[in-house]
């Protein structure tokens, strides 16, 4: 098993897209290190011939009739109203498209 | 009369018996919110045009003659995890302080199917991550028994309002214990349903192999009578099972039980507060003095329980919370230029949004699937489940049912360790494994210690609530 490094922990967050703030990463370093020490146990159980557990249920192909289901979720006007931004009538989004040297 | 010292059981008598009518009992409520919660902090927002509307439907339909659903009139509340139609669900973090539910989950619209009233939503450690409910970005909450200490978590909130009569019964949820630990804690009875015997539709997701929601009260009939409101297959949650299990209400606790129980060695192995020791060998004597069978037992892997957990849930919280990038489900915590790039907006938004639990598990999750890493942590944590799975599957062959602590400690103080997460982690060693093998548990108080509460645990075969439900009742009986 390994252990974390600030240049790991750096790819980390831009993998799961959050900004850290400079000033907690060495404490969230450390925490993250010794929480990966604890895991070292796990190394001592052979679970060659074990086969995973998946999930949390034994259920499996769960189905339903193929037949067209309306779900309860209230008229567009109160989903429309969530929505963070919005301008003259229409749903604001961000600009998914890199902008053009 | 006082009802917020009622019991579910004995609100519905005195309803139907018009010692009160459901909109005096739901005032009374609030009126002793207003003042008691200015010192627990349980509530982070109170529901009372809902829950006033409600209760007069109730008094109408009462006075008309009309038949009262078995919930009618009874005031409970409902962690800020759990959905309710045009309330805000913040599962307490900034991320979401603006999300408004567009629907019900199903546990609440069965609930409010049987004319429940709620009073309002439940503070909760952010994104249920945590057991002590210090990790709110909203507010503290104090435990009930001791302002300095904490209630649990991370369904503190819903225990500390049952445990200060702030409401007769609450929902929470339970994904390491979040139920469990925060009932012991706090001397109110919680159950954990078995994984499936509860929708999770409408829960904020945080661990979706390991979440259930599950009720609290302040007796075990009182929760055997919400869990059977709220449970049952949805179609809405693949995972949800309907089973011909019978009824687990009513109760007859007066009849003793035909259970043998085990006591696993590993759960008593030295490990515990010698006030939890004794507590719990109180509770043991009161099983072995009435002649139930008491065998040891053993569940061998137990002792990796907390490393396997905090693999496989921070995994799943990475993915679950995904979604959560302060454009869509409400606006982000703070305004930033619009201007900035997508990825720097999810950057700012997911670092500001989150507080640091969150975020730690987070990067938890994705160190443990990302490439390089995925077989050596998260595929081993996989196969140590399925061991940790089979200790109970053989143990139940030769017992019934499983009695053990449900924390190693008493309530501790309020900022002991909410700097040292490993040492938070550590304490719910009692609770993870059954969430692991997706066991029914109910946590109950040890009766007759003085000083600060403690909880006892009893873990059931999967679907067999209706027999932990009707032990825990016969152990408040003749206890």
């Amino acid at each position: 098993m390994s252990s974390l490094d600030r240049t790991l922990l750096t790819h980390l967050a831009g993998l799961s897209r959050i900004e850290l703030d400079p000033s907690h990463e060495e404490k969230l370093l450390r925490n993250l290190q010794d929480i990966l020490v604890h895991f070292e146990e796990l190394n001592g159980i052979d679970t060659a011939l074990v086969l995973p557990m998946t999930g949390g249920t034994l259920r499996e192909n769960v189905l339903r009739e193929d037949t067209p289901h309306v779900l309860p979720l209230g008229d567009f006007e109160n989903l429309r109203r969530v929505f963070p931004e919005e301008q003259d009538g229409y749903l604001s989004v961000p600009n998914v498209l890199p902008k053009q040297p | 009369m006082d009802v917020t010292n009622l019991t579910i059981t004995a609100f519905q008598e005195g309803l139907r018996a018009k010692r009160f009518s459901a909109e005096e009992a739901v005032r009374a409520f609030f009126d002793f919110i207003e003042t008691k919660d200015k010192e627990i902090g349980a509530f982070v927002r109170l529901t009372k045009d809902r829950a006033l509307s409600r209760a007069k439907k109730v008094d109408v339909d009462f006075s008309e003659g009309r038949p009262l659903h078995s919930l009618a009139g009874v005031p409970l509340a409902i962690k800020d995890n759990i959905l309710i139609e045009g309330e805000v669900a913040s599962a307490g973090s900034r991320m979401l302080q603006y999300h408004r539910a567009q629907y019900d989950a199903t546990v609440t619209r069965r609930l409010t199917n049987q004319d429940a009233v709620f009073l309002g939503v439940t503070n909760m450690d952010e994104f249920a991550m945590g057991s002590s409910t210090e990790s709110s970005a909203f507010q503290t909450t104090k435990n009930p028994r001791d302002l300095e200490r904490v209630p649990g978590g991370s369904s503190g909130g819903s225990a500390a309002a049952v445990g200060a009569h702030m409401a007769l019964g609450a929902l929470g949820s339970d994904t390491g214990g979040s139920i469990r630990q925060p009932a012991a804690f706090c001397g109110v009875v919680g159950l954990k349903p078995t994984y499936g015997a509860v929708s999770r539709h409408g829960l904020i997701a945080m661990a979706s192999s390991l979440d259930q929601i599950g009720p609290f009260a302040k007796t075990v009939e009182d929760v055997a009578i919400l869990f059977e409101a709220i449970r049952g297959f949805d179609l809405y949650d693949a995972t949800s099972v309907e089973t011909s299990q019978e009824s687990t209400f009513p109760i007859d606790a007066s009849r003793t039980p035909e259970f043998s129980i085990g006591l696993p060695r590993e759960y008593f192995s030295g490990s515990m507060d010698p006030a939890v020791e004794r507590a719990l060998q109180k509770a043991i004597d009161v099983f072995r003095a009435k002649g139930i069978t008491i065998k040891e037992v053993s569940l061998p892997h137990t002792k990796y329980a907390v490393s396997c957990y905090y693999i496989i849930m921070p995994a799943e919280v990475s993915s679950n919370l995904a979604r959560f990038d302060g454009l869509r489900y409400g606006a982000a915590p703070d305004a930033i230029p619009s201007t900035l790039s997508l990825l720097a907006r999810y950057l700012h938004n997911r670092g500001a949004g989150f507080g640091d639990e969150v975020k730690r598990r987070i990067l938890l999750g994705t160190f443990v699937l990302s490439s390089g890493y995925y077989d050596a942590y998260y595929a081993k944590a996989q196969k140590v489940r399925r061991l940790i799975t089979d200790d109970f599957a053989r143990v139940f062959e030769d017992v019934d049912m499983l009695l053990t602590p449900v924390t190693p400690t008493l309530p501790f103080r309020i900022g002991e360790k909410i700097n040292d997460p490993l040492s938070m982690y550590l304490s719910d060693i009692f609770t993870i494994p059954t969430n692991l093998a997706g066991l029914p548990a109910l946590s109950l108080p040890v009766r007759g210690i003085e000083g600060l509460p403690v909880g006892f645990q009893l873990i059931g075969k999967p679907f067999r609530e209706a027999d932990i439900l009707r032990c825990g009742a016969w152990y408040e009986h003749v206890a």
